[in-house]
């Protein structure tokens, strides 16, 4: 498309991705400034670890026992993304193709394990079954909770695939196997690595799960260190060979995207009446659902509950209320602070493809595998030179801000992709101004996913325990906390209210998260759907 | 004397720089509220922490959260931070805080009444409450009990024990093993256990479920999980604590306790609370309440169990408990953790 000069300059602001930009230096500003404060963990980090000297280094990261636990965490990283990628793929192409009934519910279902914390899923498991231990155990735990994330995003891409070309396959005599490698899986394979690596990020992370079944990881070393023997040298150290991990997944899951294939170019053309109407594929995928959710919502719900009803204590109404508001209050108060970092950020992501967003976005990511430990630490050494700052609210809603960043980052970065660039020249070339321009053609569309980004950094900030403890105000408890506080001293049946408040305030944003979008030719609201894939 | 007036001029910097260190900030006198940092759980302590409310009138900032990471987060705040009392579950958490000199030295008139062996040898911290190590066991399954702990490499109690490696109090009791008997004698009781098929549980309460449902007849716990385990599971259980022959490492007890933090501006106010959590009255409570054994010479002991001088505590230096690393080393070789 031919621009005049002035067009083009009126329009720079806009340009879409891969297109020659100028920006603002108060933004590159802006975003260095933001950068440096997603580094403090790192820098704390770096400091900690070179307070031993480097030979000393050197054996504690070359000794077998590190070796031993960097293969343990491979191995379950392993086994979780790729049960992830099959069981995720092949439910949601089921769910998407078959016909079925009620499929709303069906997804709803499907992604509501997203309201329970890795660790109450532990709990309630261990309660089923005692002897659970061991690296399969716990990758069984992880998949029931990270499941979702895959789903979300396979859904997501599978609303974008064109039907005439499933037409065109099948007039050609493709089998349905050969439709489904040919055609959908060459369109739904970067939101299947998109799922696959914020999956992979929440093994590496996750402490909940694989400390309950005695799975020695990265970030249970960590927490080992920081816990018995007081090394937080070494326990750094150990985070720094972390951070190495989730670079080379980061780098090894870019090699299932497949760079050819073209995202959101399609729209969904695929109706009601052309879902496959089989018999025994029916079944099959609806047994796959059943098993998923009577894993992951019935059973975790049917222990909490009987739990519950089972407690001879007095339920402590006035603890559960208090607990409750501030949950909500910090976690909204977290999301709040990660949705203004994230809108220069993906902005700047978003409209300008050089190496510096690129190593922006990949730092934001890292950063999303540390454990919340690291971050709560990090924070309590920095925090506590503050002052009045320090166990303040803020610092804790900030310390949420720094580790869900990635999610919110990521859908600011998709809502703004989202946008047409033709709304935008038509608009600007209407002679509306650049303000005028953002509030009544790029937020409108924008919003919904900018906001369902917020309401996904919400979830997970209820959900978070380990820099909760930290830095909380002295005396403030919060679900999380009081779920910790019955289960450190085996009063499970004290922690079930808690629990089960939890599951059901985060099921809330949870199943706004789920919803499709009705009007599928809306591309705000199929961005509804599409920012659950960038969590 | 140019030599005598160099090392002079370091002592006295080196001395600034210490008492920078321990807070040379002014007191505050007559607070009316300090910050209690506390690994003990809310459940148990916060009746105490109540009482001493209504009886001084000084409000209680608590700071719940686990021993370890408590003194992990004591440490990294250094100077700066806001807590004038750490009330721990265990030694090694208290240990770790004052090898890195964050606590006063406590006054002789502060917690007079806990003997010597379960304070920090400069002070730097008291024991408040007595922790046994026991043998748990379920008197339908086992007639015969073991007197050592040594014992339990017997054949006869092949797959019938359980251990829970992973556990703080495990590894406390490893260490002073490893301490009073040397690596090599720690090593060879460990690998008696593993080839003797020890099950290995993830916490003591989980030991003690199992022996309830005669998954094992016996493990090595402390001694208050049965209680913990009962009141849990909202029913009586078939398991009781036993004890080793007096003076048997397996009886060791560890201790939770108190220091004040060298950076608090209220040490006068943190001392009363420590004296209190020390008083007769509140030691009485802590046995009728929580289970646990006072430390005071000749207390009562917990519903049903032996005084400590009965069971014959052997002698541990609780100070030389914070180095777990070497132990965890070990475990790791033997294949237990």
């Amino acid at each position: 498309m031919a621009q005049s000069a002035k067009e083009h300059r009126v329009n720079r602001f806009f340009t879409s991705r891969g297109e020659p930009v100028s920006i603002h230096p108060a933004l590159y500003a802006l975003v260095g400034l933001l950068l440096a404060i997603v580094l403090i963990p790192f820098v704390y980090l770096v400091i900690r670890a070179f307070e031993k000297p480097l030979p000393e280094i050197m054996d504690l990261l070359l000794r077998s026992k590190t070796l031993e636990v960097l293969l343990t965490t491979s191995v379950l990283l392993i086994l979780v993304v790729v049960i992830n990628i099959l069981f995720g793929t092949f439910i949601s192409v089921g769910l998407h193709f078959v016909r079925l009934p009620k499929t709303h519910l069906l997804i709803v279902a499907c992604v509501l394990p997203l309201a329970i914390p890795s660790y109450v899923f532990t709990y309630t498991w261990l309660a089923l079954v005692p002897s659970l231990s061991g690296i399969l155990a716990a990758a069984f735990i992880l998949v029931l909770t990270t499941l979702p994330y895959m789903m979300l995003a396979i859904l997501v891409s599978l609303r974008r695939i064109d039907n005439s070309f499933i037409e065109v396959a099948r007039t050609l005599g493709q089998s349905r196997f050969q439709i489904f490698f040919k055609v959908i899986l060459p369109q739904i394979r970067a939101s299947i690595s998109a799922g696959a690596l914020l999956s992979g990020l929440y093994v590496l992370s996750d402490f909940g799960a694989v400390s309950l079944l005695n799975v020695e990881t990265l970030t249970v070393s960590i927490q080992n260190m920081f816990k018995s023997s007081y090394d937080r040298s070494a326990a750094s150290i150990i985070s720094l060979l972390l951070i190495v991990a989730s670079i080379l997944f980061i780098a090894a899951d870019e090699k299932i995207k497949d760079k050819k294939a073209k995202e959101n170019v399609f729209k969904r053309m695929y109706t009601e009446d052309s879902r496959i109407n089989n018999l025994r594929l029916k079944s099959i995928v609806l047994a796959c659902v059943g098993i998923y959710t009577s894993l992951g919502v019935i059973a975790p719900l049917y222990v909490l509950i009987s739990r519950f009803v089972s407690n001879p204590n007095p339920l402590d109404v006035s603890g559960l209320v208090t607990a409750s508001i501030s949950t909500i209050s910090v976690s909204a108060f977290g999301a709040l602070i990660a949705l203004m970092f994230s809108a220069p950020l993906g902005f700047l992501i978003a409209t300008h493809a050089g190496r510096f967003s690129k190593v922006s976005e990949r730092i934001i990511l890292i950063g999303h595998a540390l454990p919340g430990v690291v971050i709560g630490l990090a924070l309590v050494s920095l925090g506590s030179k503050l002052g009045a700052i320090y166990q303040s609210v803020f610092l804790l809603a900030f310390a949420y801000a720094l580790l869900f960043l990635a999610k919110a980052v990521a859908a600011m970065t998709f809502s703004l992709q989202l946008v047409p660039q033709a709304l935008k020249e038509v608009a600007t070339t209407l002679g509306k101004s650049k303000t005028k321009v953002s509030t009544t053609v790029v937020f409108p569309i924008a919003l919904p996913s900018i906001g369902l980004g917020t309401l996904l950094v919400f979830l997970t900030a209820m959900k978070e325990l380990p820099a909760t403890l930290m830095l909380r105000p002295t005396g403030m408890d919060t679900l999380a906390t009081q779920i910790w506080s019955y289960a450190s001293i085996n009063r499970f049946n004290d922690a079930a209210p808690y629990a089960l408040l939890l599951v059901v305030i985060a099921a809330i944003p949870t199943f706004l998260l789920s919803l499709p979008g009705r009007d599928l030719d809306s591309e705000a609201n199929e961005s509804k759907s599409k920012v659950g894939s960038l969590t | 004397m140019k030599k005598f007036l160099i090392l002079g001029s370091i002592a006295a910097v080196a001395a600034s720089l210490m008492t920078g260190c321990a807070g040379s900030s002014e007191q505050v006198s007559d607070p009316t509220e300090i910050t209690v940092y506390s690994g003990r759980s809310e459940e148990f302590i916060a009746p105490f922490f109540a009482e001493w409310e209504r009886t001084t009138g000084i409000k209680l900032n608590v700071r719940f959260g686990d021993s370890a990471e408590l003194a992990a987060q004591i440490l990294e705040e250094g100077a700066n931070s806001p807590a004038d009392l750490f009330l721990a579950q265990d030694a090694g958490s208290l240990g770790a805080v004052a090898k890195a000199q964050l606590f006063i030295q406590l006054p002789t008139d502060v917690a007079s009444n806990i003997p010597a062996e379960y304070v920090a040898a400069n002070r730097n911290w008291v024991g408040v409450t007595g922790r046994a190590r026991v043998f748990a066991y379920n008197p339908e399954l086992l007639t015969e009990l073991p007197t050592s702990v040594t014992d339990l490499t017997n054949p006869k109690y092949k797959g019938k024990l359980g251990i829970a490696p992973s556990n703080a109090s495990f590894q406390a009791f490893v260490t002073a093993l490893i301490n009073s008997k040397g690596t090599e004698f720690a090593q060879t009781w460990l690998e008696g256990l593993k080839a003797n098929d020890v099950r290995i549980y993830a916490k003591n309460s989980a030991i003690v479920e199992a022996i309830d449902k005669k998954e094992i007849s016996i493990g090595l716990v402390n001694h208050y999980y049965i209680w913990e385990v009962s009141e849990g599971l909202g029913r009586e259980i078939n398991v009781k604590n036993g004890f080793f022959l007096p003076g048997d490492l397996g009886n060791m007890i560890n201790v939770s306790g108190a220091g004040v933090l060298a950076s608090s501006k209220k040490y006068a106010a943190a001392q009363e609370l420590i004296n209190f959590l020390t008083s007769q009255k509140i030691q009485d409570e802590f046995v009728s309440k929580t289970h646990e054994y006072s430390l005071i010479k000749g207390a009562n002991a917990p519903t049903g169990l032996p005084i400590i001088s009965e069971f014959g505590a052997p002698s541990v230096d609780l100070n030389a408990l914070k180095d777990i690393q070497r132990t965890q080393d070990l475990l790791v070789k033997v294949g237990l953790l």
